[in-house]
């Protein structure tokens, strides 16, 4: 059982530090780029919280993995099969996509900045509400309202900072 | 099942996942105009050296195991093509990746020496085939423990 506890215990940690992130990076960026100039310092801050970020979904997926592993010595397997999980599972999977796209320059950054906030938020609330009655995709059509909502209001907050024209 | 094949199984899965997460961290860097090559190659030899190790111990849990004391019970279970379909597909699909692995660090301690922008575009696309493939075997992998 200790295995076990140690394994939720670093999931419930790599979930709050990759939220937790998520959601400061958003802070940070709109409230470093109300002059349009990201100065060195405000970099630096930026790229700590992506860091904290990585590090979070780090530790998500490999507890994760030793969560299914345990399930799968244990024999306790019905929640692989769960559409919940696997709702789950494709938003990290969105997650990861979001961030090489948003490396590779190709996803603009208020779509990417949207995906990333809601895409954490729902892999919050899908792991605490572990299984629903909801299809898997009923869940994926939840987050893809869920991702134009957030976009709209990250838009909203932004044009409150620094004006529409600068968005 | 014992406890040698249990941390046989435990191997094969972490060994594989880290393996997906570094190429994931080496595709993020070979997508910079100017990427250090030495840590890229670095990171490549190590995601090469763990899905080797992934393959081998996979490879002795699937012959002295799952094939008697698995396999059955899949196919017996409520859900045969666990075995049928996804075992049957992840198990071949899963030869390639050491090589994929192979190649893409071949590929970027090439590019240390010799950095070169069409490689470096080349290696990055080979690097998402791999991690593309790599998380279709894990997916592939929930699903057959899902079955038994």
């Amino acid at each position: 059982m200790l295995v076990y506890e140690l394994l939720v215990i670093m999931h419930i940690i790599g979930t709050v530090l990759g939220v937790g992130a998520a959601t400061f990076a958003e802070i940070h960026y709109t409230r470093f780029n109300t002059d349009d100039i990201i100065t060195d310092d405000e970099k630096k801050t930026l790229s700590i919280t992506y860091t904290v970020m990585r590090t979070g979904l780090f530790l998500l997926v490999i507890s994760g993995f030793g969560l299914l592993l345990y399930m799968r010595l244990t024999e306790y397997t019905d929640l692989l099969l769960s559409q919940t999980f696997w709702a789950k599972m494709t938003v990290v999977g969105i997650l990861v996509g979001n961030a090489l796209l948003l490396q590779a320059r190709i996803m603009p950054l208020a779509v990417g900045a949207a995906v990333s906030l809601t895409s954490w938020y729902t892999a919050l609330v899908l792991g605490s509400l572990r299984d629903t009655n909801a299809s898997y995709f009923e869940i994926l059509i939840y987050y893809a309202g869920a991702v134009v909502i957030v976009g709209g209001v990250l838009r909203l907050i932004r044009a409150h900072f620094h004006g529409p024209k600068n968005i | 099942m014992t406890p040698f094949l249990a941390a046989l199984l435990v191997t094969h899965v972490i060994g594989g996942v880290i393996a997906i997460g570094i190429h994931n961290v080496a595709l993020m860097h070979l997508l910079k105009k100017a990427p250090n090559y030495v840590f890229i190659s670095r990171i490549a030899w190590a995601a090469a050296a763990l899905y080797l190790l992934s393959w081998a111990t996979s490879a002795y849990y699937y012959v002295t195991y799952y094939g008697t004391a698995v396999k059955p019970r899949i196919l017996a279970g409520t859900l045969p093509a666990g075995h049928i379909f996804f075992m049957e597909t992840k198990e071949h699909i899963f030869l390639v990746l050491p090589f994929l692995a192979i190649s893409i660090a071949l590929c970027a301690s090439y590019l240390r020496t010799t950095p070169d922008d069409a490689l470096r575009k080349s290696t990055a696309f080979l690097t998402l085939i791999a991690l593309g493939v790599g998380a279709a075997t894990a997916a592939a992998g929930i699903i057959v423990s899902g079955s038994v």
